[in-house]
């Protein structure tokens, strides 16, 4: 039922028993499609980037095809997520943008206290909202870096049409996209699958919900939100 | 093998074109069909087939012709450019100072295309693979001179050690700039002091040569500060993924029936 009015793009009922819907399919397809093609981007781009690596490509049959399979899996990486945000589910999509480029005082309080709680310790900072500090900055790492590679990455690919002075550029900007990224992408991996406090987030990235316990407890702003949200709702439409 | 030279004194050439010929027959590569440019030129680039061409300038001065003739082909530079660029390590220096690809290891990136200051290896695209001038490494390792230099008639390629060319430079300079001022050398210094060191009539811009090459900024960032730091970055990632699953274990956070359900309310 959810799904049906998630493709209407309509408000499905977000809390469900013990349970809150956090991320839509579209955004949960996005999600996965931009995290697969990440990864064979970054492992036949490694072919390239070093002689360690290249013997590697050999499960692709060669460096040529390693470099063939780089530029498809960056189709996919560009245009699955971008028709997400236009035809596929534009008003979830478009609302993370507009989650995580609000950055407030309560976001940097959690990324101060955010490296004791990585070391599984407990840090002090306020309630958050849908996407806490650290989520937010991991969120805008992606967008920007997506951009940045992806501008780049274009450039290098049809090289001959642009000037070598721009071509010049493309190469470092493409390989530093690349590295924050995949830092990035080390820490966030941990985070859901790994760190013992963090973790229970992933069935959000999986069905689609997670408990309301998790809820309460890391994003109690959020959570106190969608539930007016819903009693308001519940009234109007007695 | 100590370091090699070959000096162009475009003050001799005739513009004849026998050293491009040359190039091709020794090399084995095919004529590619050509048009009438500019004066006499007839080709603006390289190509992956041809690796040395004339470039031609008919520059007036009080009603004066200067014709200003050019045998282009790769530098051979003491710094090159292209083999810092170089995906592969498909690009190496020789000890007597060629630059040279290695097609067997070479991926066809075109990293070495871009960042040449001169605009000199060109990848075929359909072998993947990037060419140029070898400087016929194959023939001088033989003891026989390069086949543009064997080739030349009135004498404007010479080949030799290189403090002796430099000498032969310096001295045919001198002669030179009795007739044509502006006459400089060009590649004693350059890219580190190119194995082709030319004495040029004119300065290098009216040749279509740039006055300080140097290797790109952007290359030097690209390798030498962010493959580096980006490397130590993502090191520095993965250790502390590697401390947290520690920490947590020794913390006991696995075993904590809170985090099984989602934290601490
Ligand atoms: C999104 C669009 C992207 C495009 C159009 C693109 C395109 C390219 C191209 C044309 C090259 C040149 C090498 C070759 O000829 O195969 C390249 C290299 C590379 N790419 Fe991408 N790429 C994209 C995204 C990514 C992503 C997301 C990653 C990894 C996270 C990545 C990692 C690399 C690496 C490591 C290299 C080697 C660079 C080097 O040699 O230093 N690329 N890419
Ligand atoms: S002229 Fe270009 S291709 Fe030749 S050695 Fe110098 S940088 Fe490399
Ligand atoms: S095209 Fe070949 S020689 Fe040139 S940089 Fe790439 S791998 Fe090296």
């Amino acid at each position: 039922m959810a799904l049906k009015m998630e493709t209407r793009n309509q408000m499905p009922k977000r809390i469900i028993e013990d349970k809150v819907l956090r991320f839509s399919a579209g955004e949960r397809l996005s999600h996965w499609v931009h995290a697969i093609s990440f990864f064979v981007l970054l492992f036949t781009g490694l072919g390239v980037l070093s002689t360690s690596f290249q013997p590697a490509m050999a499960i692709f049959g060669g460096i040529q095809v390693a470099q063939l399979i780089h530029r498809i899996a960056a189709v996919f990486f560009v245009v699955v997520v971008g028709l997400m945000f236009f035809v596929g589910n534009p008003r979830y999509h478009w609302r993370w943008l507009k989650f995580v480029f609000s950055f407030k005082k309560s976001d940097w309080q959690h990324v101060c206290a955010f490296p004791k709680e990585f070391f599984g310790g407990h840090g002090n900072y306020p309630e958050q909202e849908k996407y806490n500090g650290g989520e937010k900055i991991n969120s805008l790492i992606t967008i920007f870096g997506t951009v940045f590679i992806t501008l780049s990455g274009v450039v290098m690919w049809f090289s001959s049409s642009f000037p070598p002075a721009l071509v010049r550029w493309a190469y470092p900007v493409h390989d530093l996209s690349m590295f924050i990224m995949t830092a990035a992408a080390i820490g966030h991996i941990y985070l859901g699958l790994l760190h013992p406090d963090s973790r229970a987030a992933m069935s959000g990235m999986i069905n689609g919900y997670v408990s309301t316990k998790f809820a309460r407890a890391h994003h109690r702003e959020w959570y106190e939100r969608l539930k007016k949200e819903q009693s308001m709702n519940e009234q109007k439409n007695v | 093998m100590a370091r090699k030279t070959v000096l162009i004194d475009t003050s001799l050439c005739t513009g004849c074109k026998a050293c491009s010929v040359a190039c091709k027959a020794w090399n084995e590569l095919p004529a590619e069909k050509t048009q009438l440019l500019t004066s006499y030129q007839t080709q603006s680039a390289f190509t992956t087939k041809t690796w040395t061409y004339m470039t031609f300038v008919e520059k007036y001065e009080d009603q004066k012709m200067n014709w200003l003739m050019r045998k282009a082909q790769c530098f051979h530079c003491a710094d090159p450019a292209c083999m810092k660029a170089c995906s592969s390590n498909a690009i190496t220096k020789t000890e007597s100072g060629y630059v040279v690809i290695d097609q067997e290891k070479c991926i066809g990136c075109g990293y070495c295309v871009e960042n040449c200051p001169f605009g000199v290896p060109k990848v075929d695209l359909i072998k993947k693979k990037s060419y140029k001038c070898t400087g016929c490494i194959d023939r001088v390792e033989n003891n026989l001179l390069p086949a543009c230099v064997h080739t030349c008639q009135p004498g404007a390629l010479s080949f030799g050690e290189r403090d002796a060319m430099l000498a032969q430079a310096k001295k045919r300079l001198v002669e030179v700039q009795k007739t044509h001022p502006k006459a400089q050398l060009y590649g004693e210094n350059e890219m580190g002091g190119m194995t082709y060191l030319y004495l040029l009539l004119d300065s290098p811009e009216i040749y279509d040569l740039p006055v300080k090459p140097t290797v790109p900024l952007s290359l030097t960032l690209w390798k030498d500060v962010i493959r580096p730091v980006g490397t130590v970055a993502v090191g520095g990632a993965a250790a502390a993924v590697v401390l947290g699953v520690f920490a947590n274990l020794f913390r006991g956070n696995y075993g904590n029936s809170d985090n099984k359900e989602g934290g601490r309310d």
